[in-house]
């Protein structure tokens, strides 16, 4: 269970401005920098839903349009085309346009604009996903700091509770705990969340990752510990608190900081999965997996409900990896990736 | 030694009693999740949802349930479902598990000889056109959604281009065994084992290589050469046996889990009844003793391997033990 | 993803289809014109139900599903995938009889020598079992097996014991005790005569579809008092088990004991095998039977194969209208639905040609106007709420949504800017009409909400009290072809239990007046004056609006090329003795 980062103290080192060379050298990196601006880009778009929705495509992407029509080439369409064969059985949304006003990438199952719905859903998708991964990081870097600088009791409960929820495979977990509070919403002493408040997913999701990016902090800090100016710390009579402030969370935000675009990657990629089993966000709000969802149905008939979706989220998750990467490069900190199917 | 093996053994038991207690009390907490009425029947008299209530034990106290429902899922391995009335869950377990083995080993296979070419490949041309692609494959494939690479897949395989001679042979969704159609077995897992594949391959390929390219400058490489060993020989027997330590560990967990239901996505996608669709089904219909037997089945599986791994560790590398005394 | 055709649950009960023929829409009988079937339906050979002899007897029938329906004990099983495969395993005193179309609703004498008529104004029914009929164990079925059989439904605590058996003399003490149960005063039998008499404590005109359900199969005495689970009973039809496993599937063989007693209730099989296969998922069943690997597919079409299955494959599909509908039940203890205003806002409002889409079309649903559907003694013509129409002035049929006046409605009840919260099941067809729902109701005036839940756990939880559920989409098929199946089982008073997971009256609805045409005409046996009884509690329950009627459905069956003499009964659908593969 310990040895998924058997390398991650492998490195050490504060040595004068690293932020400012890290920047220099990130900087450098065509790689990453391209994959700065595709995620800019991705989260203007996603910001600029509600101007696309109602000013270009005038739609309502939340409301069933099943008996509604379009303009087309002057003609009108029924959105949901009824198929043309002797038993009137079944019906299909209209298929990809490519004109920006009416249905560029069609129709879904509800008569709904899928362009509009994939703008919304980006934000629900990457509002999660980075929510999730800055809750999380925030959670590890607690659990890690607290369970490597106190050793003893306090780091083998942790570690021991880390491994109860590592050892139930991560969608397995995520699936419990939302299948439960899908059902009924969050009830925590006097505060209530509704079962379709994002905050679930979110912390659900950031709660399952809690012990994969517990761990490499965990080492970091137990390489801390052990190292010179700590041990001169404590000889001195710093109190714990002041070594953890000044000495260790400085020290652990390198690798923190390589985490991040990681894990909001692995959070986008377990929204998706969760929303794609109907357990994340919630009807009639979107995300890129509840659109998947809903074009599995019409996977046959209507593939770009489905793709498109898909394509935004690999683009995003490329991204996210290819910073990481850069990021790792530029700050020198070194750890496996690693992600679950 | 002995004393590590049994406090291991010990911790493990622990960790499953823990998990069993959380899967028990999070189902008795959730609202709706009382099944006598879904037991008795629709439009049942009170009466006979009173008998069901007593039937199955409702009535009496949770830890009196509790240890009931483990005796009857680990001793007489008699635990029926709440949903389909009547069905032994332990037997269900077992039959899924086949149909997610031979999922996940063929995966397993094409990923390890793919990861270790990939790896080797980029390690021995670093710095080139060839590495830098590779790597970006690799991360590409670390980008898709399994679940929406199989639907993709499907679309291709099932629809779009089923009828062209590029996969007319592949079979309609579905698993077959292995006993029953050899060839059969072989056809319907070969796009599922690919879709499966490809997120392991991006990350194995990957670890691979960073391993290789560290070990690099270790002594006994250096030595190695000295000798006057072709380039490619040392990558091979010495940087790779090397580099093996990490990608055998990272290997056992994600079988592990993988084997323990972790590929539920892919089993979802594509049809086969295997252990993590059967969790997932078990948990969308709130069926306890389903739930309650895949999550222990997963659970053992994966604490044991975790267990077997971190011994492994114990024994082949000193300084890992050292390092997380 | 959690979809799974909501008729396969124990939840659900049985799929009933409507008469084709008989007093359906012109529309619908259209729809089942289309398909093949005219000229299959008359065969000579059929007429003595003896399928010796015949060019078409023999091979193997082979059947799909995605899983398994749960016990095999059929006095216990509550699903309509293995009422199906029941109708060829077991019988009872009575059953409904084996025709292909509308006289597939009536009642024939099965075990029994004959239809008894009642005396004492429908309390007393006497029965005489036939003779040498045997168990597919060789064994003679004796008037001990029936009482047994009777008894056992109380002893295992069939679901159906209290609402369809309640009534029999004795039955209270047996739900109470079960294990003691007797029958006492309500079940006397008579080796020697071989005549089986029933008491009831009320009169009972439904009693016969009652006692030709699957629950009253007729079953040997020594059958243990707890549920059968995996392990399959003797049979008497023509057909019994040669292996069973929930996760694999069943194998049935010929029953060498089975002879044709009565060719109306159970005529022989043609094929001699039949392998009935589970696990794989409804896209895959489509395409195995289109294939040819399966003859016949259990589980709902999935919407996306419509087009597909109607346009290259319209030979293989037949349409048939079923008794099974759509609605919105309203509880009318809380507001904003205790305001018979808000639910009349809600009825005129519902634009049903849009829930017709979202079900698949015009080919697989029609819009429907009240509880009852057409076809069915009780049903009554046109509708209330439709743009132009009121509860006086009915509109010979659905229109269109008349918003404006929900929109009166709403504002007049004084419940406008309520927030109403809307529970569905979180399958697909379910969902998207929770979400037109959410839309419509917040388009006449209230702050609407739709909530998912697991579509296992939705039907309990709407029902019951406790959750103060105000408003939820499900749907709802009959056991057998009676109003009573609708009417006074969604909103009869006798079945709402508050507090209670199984209080199938959703509504909560209880109206004395109303409650007591329904028992009237429970206890008429005239059918003409129960048939004018129920239309007057129909008309009743319209006006009051306690539940929205939305759509019905029709069933589609899909059978591979080789299928002949396709063959389909209202209540069990496709009859797997009667169709043929060569």
């Amino acid at each position: 269970m310990t040895t998924a980062f058997p390398s991650a103290p492998a490195a050490g080192r504060a040595s004068a401005g690293p932020w400012r060379t890290a920047a220099r050298v990130l900087g450098r990196n065509r790689g990453a920098m391209a994959s700065l601006a595709v995620l800019v880009l991705v989260g203007v778009a996603c910001l600029l839903a509600p101007v696309y929705a109602r000013d270009v495509a005038q739609t309502d992407p939340f409301t069933s349009n099943v008996a509604g029509t379009v303009m087309l080439d002057g003609r009108q369409l029924d959105i949901m085309q009824p198929n043309d064969n002797p038993l009137h059985l079944g019906l299909s949304p209209i298929g990809p346009t490519w004109r920006m006003a009416a249905y560029p990438l069609g129709a879904d199952s509800q008569g709904r604009d899928v362009a509009a719905r994939l703008l919304y859903g980006g934000r629900n998708s990457l509002l999660i996903a980075f929510s999730a991964a800055a809750l999380c990081i925030l959670l590890a870097a607690g659990v890690g700091i607290v369970a490597g600088y106190a050793g003893g009791v306090v780091d083998a409960v942790l570690s021991r509770m880390m491994d109860i929820m590592w050892a139930v495979p991560v969608y397995l977990f995520a699936i419990s705990l939302s299948i439960v509070t899908v059902t009924q919403g969050l009830r925590i002493g006097p505060f209530t969340v509704a079962s379709d408040n994002l905050l679930i997913p979110i912390c659900i999701i950031a709660l399952v990752y809690v012990p994969y990016a517990a761990r490499p902090v965990r080492g970091r800090v137990m390489a801390l510990r052990r190292s010179e100016f700590v041990t001169a710390a404590r000889g001195l009579g710093v109190p714990g608190h002041r070594i953890v402030l000044r000495d260790i969370l400085p020290n652990v935000t390198g690798t923190l900081v390589v985490l991040a675009p990681l894990m909001t990657a692995l959070a986008l990629m377990a929204e998706s999965a969760l929303s794609f089993l109907s357990i994340g966000v919630q009807a009639p709000a979107a995300s890129w997996g509840t659109i998947i969802q809903d074009g599995e149905g019409l996977i046959y008939t209507r593939p770009m409900v489905a793709v498109a979706p898909g394509l935004a989220i690999i683009v995003v998750v490329l991204a996210l990896n290819i910073l990481g990467d850069g990021l790792r490069d530029a700050l020198d900190v070194r750890d496996g990736d690693r992600g679950r199917g | 030694m002995a004393m590590a093996v049994l406090r291991r053994l010990g911790q493990t038991l622990f960790v499953l009693f823990g998990i069993s207690v959380l899967v028990f009390l999070v189902f008795f907490a959730t609202p709706g999740a009382d099944p006598t009425a879904r037991i008795a029947g629709r439009n049942a008299s009170p009466q006979t949802i009173a008998r069901v209530r007593v039937e199955y034990g409702f009535d009496r106290p949770l830890p009196v349930q509790y240890v009931r429902m483990m005796e009857k899922l680990f001793v007489t391995r008699d635990l029926t479902s709440y949903v389909n009335r009547g069905e032994l869950v332990v037997p269900e377990v077992f039959q899924a598990a086949p149909v997610t083995v031979s999922l996940v080993t063929g995966a397993a296979l094409i990923w390890v000889l793919a990861s270790v070419a990939m790896g080797t490949l980029a390690a021995a041309l670093r710095g080139t056109w060839v590495d830098r692609g590779l790597m970006m494959l690799g991360l590409v494939g670390i980008s898709i959604p399994v679940f929406w690479l199989g639907q993709v897949a499907n679309l291709l395989t099932q629809s779009r281009y089923h009828d062209s001679w590029l996969f007319s042979w592949v079979p309609g969704l579905g698993y077959v065994p292995f006993t029953q159609d050899p060839l059969g077995w072989f056809r319907a897992l070969v796009i599922p084992w690919v879709t499966l594949a490809v997120l392991f391959v991006g990350i194995y390929s990957r670890v691979l290589r960073a391993d290789l390219v560290a070990v690099r400058g270790e002594d006994f490489m250096r030595t190695a050469r000295a000798k006057g060993l072709s380039p490619a020989r040392v990558l091979l027997f010495h940087g790779l046996r090397t580099s093996m330590m990490t990608f055998v560990s990272l290997f056992g967990l994600d079988f592990a889990q993988l084997v323990g239901g972790g590929a539920l996505l892919t089993e979802v996608v594509f049809g086969l009844q295997g252990v993590g669709r059967l969790t997932y089904q078990a948990l969308g219909n709130l069926d306890l003793p389903l739930i309650m037997a895949t999550v222990m089945y997963s659970a053992v599986f994966v604490v044991i391997a975790n267990a077997v791994v971190d011994m492994l560790y114990l024994l082949l590398d000193p300084r890992v033990r050292d390092g997380r005394a | 993803m959690v979809a799974r055709p909501s008729h396969t649950l124990l939840a659900a009960g049985l799929l009933l289809a409507a008469a084709a023929g008989c007093a359906g829409p012109a529309g619908a009988q259209d729809r089942g014109g289309a398909t093949t079937d005219a000229g299959q339906t008359g065969d000579a050979q059929t007429s003595d139900g003896q399928t010796l002899g015949s060019p078409h007897r023999g091979g193997t029938l082979r059947l799909t599903a995605s899983s398994s329906g749960g016990t095999l004990d059929p006095n216990l099983n509550y699903t309509s995938q293995y009422a199906q495969l029941f109708a060829v395993l077991y019988d009872g005193l009575v059953t409904f009889r084996k025709a292909d179309g509308p006289a597939s609703n009536d009642i024939v004498a099965d075990l029994a020598e004959a239809v008894p008529q009642p005396v004492d104004g429908g309390r007393t029914w006497r029965f005489v079992l036939r003779r040498g009929l045997r168990f597919s164990d060789g064994r003679e079925v004796t008037v001990a097996d029936v009482a047994a059989s009777i008894r056992r439904i109380f002893r295992v605590g069939s679901p159906t014991a209290g609402s369809f058996y309640g009534n029999i003399v004795g039955a209270d003490a047996c739900l109470r005790d079960p294990a003691h149960c007797t029958l006492q005063g309500g079940l006397e039998v008579d080796p020697a005569t071989r005549a089986i008499v029933f008491h009831l404590h009320d009169p009972d005109a439904e009693f016969l579809p009652k006692l030709a359900f699957p629950h009253a199969s007729i079953l040997p005495a020594d059958l243990p008092d707890h549920d059968l689970g995996n392990a399959p009973a003797p049979t008497t039809g023509p057909y019994r088990f040669v292996s069973y496993d929930p996760d694999q599937g069943a194998k049935l063989e010929r029953n060498p004991y089975f002879r044709v007693w009565n060719a109306d209730a159970q005529p022989d099989g043609y094929v001699d095998h039949i392998v009935y296969d589970f696990g794989l998922p409804d896209e895959a069943e489509v395409t195995a039977v289109e294939n040819g690997q399966y003859d016949w597919m259990f589980d709902n079409k999935p919407l996306d194969r419509l087009g597909e299955l109607g346009s290259h494959y319209t030979a293989q599909v037949h349409l048939r209208p079923l008794f099974g509908m759509y609605y919105v039940p309203m509880n009318v203890n809380i507001p904003p639905f205790d305001n018979r205003l808000a639910r009349q806002a809600v009825n005129y409002a519902m634009d049903r040609r849009a829930m017709v889409i979202l079900y698949g079309g015009a080919g697989v649903a029609a819009p429907l106007c009240t509880m009852v559907p057409d076809g069915i003694a009780g049903a009554i013509d046109g509708c209330s709420y439709t743009r132009g129409a009121d509860p006086d002035h009915r509109a010979a049929s659905w229109q269109a949504p008349d918003l404006d006046r929900a929109r009166a409605l709403v504002a007049q009840s004084g419940t406008r800017g309520q927030h109403v919260t809307l529970l569905v099941q979180n399958t697909a067809v379910d969902m998207s009409m929770g979400v037109y729902l959410r839309n419509m109701l917040q388009a006449i005036g209230y702050d609407a909400s739709v909530k998912p839940l697991a579509h296992s756990v939705q039907l309990g939880y709407i029902q019951n009290t406790a959750n103060r559920v105000q408003i939820s989409i499900t749907n709802w098929y009959a056991d057998y072809p009676s109003a009573s199946n609708f009417l006074d089982d969604l909103l009869g008073c006798e079945n709402f239990h508050p507090g209670s997971d199984s209080s199938i009256n959703i509504a909560g609805y209880c109206d004395r007046a109303t409650q007591a045409l329904m028992d009237r005409a429970k206890a008429a046996t005239d059918p003409a004056q129960a048939a004018d009884l129920w239309a007057q509690a129909n008309r009743a329950i319209d006006r009051d609006s306690p539940a929205v009627p939305m759509i019905r459905m029709n069933y589609i069956d899909l059978v591979s090329r080789r299928l002949g003499h396709y063959f389909y009964t209202n209540l069990y659908h496709m009859t797997f003795s009667r169709v043929w593969v060569q």
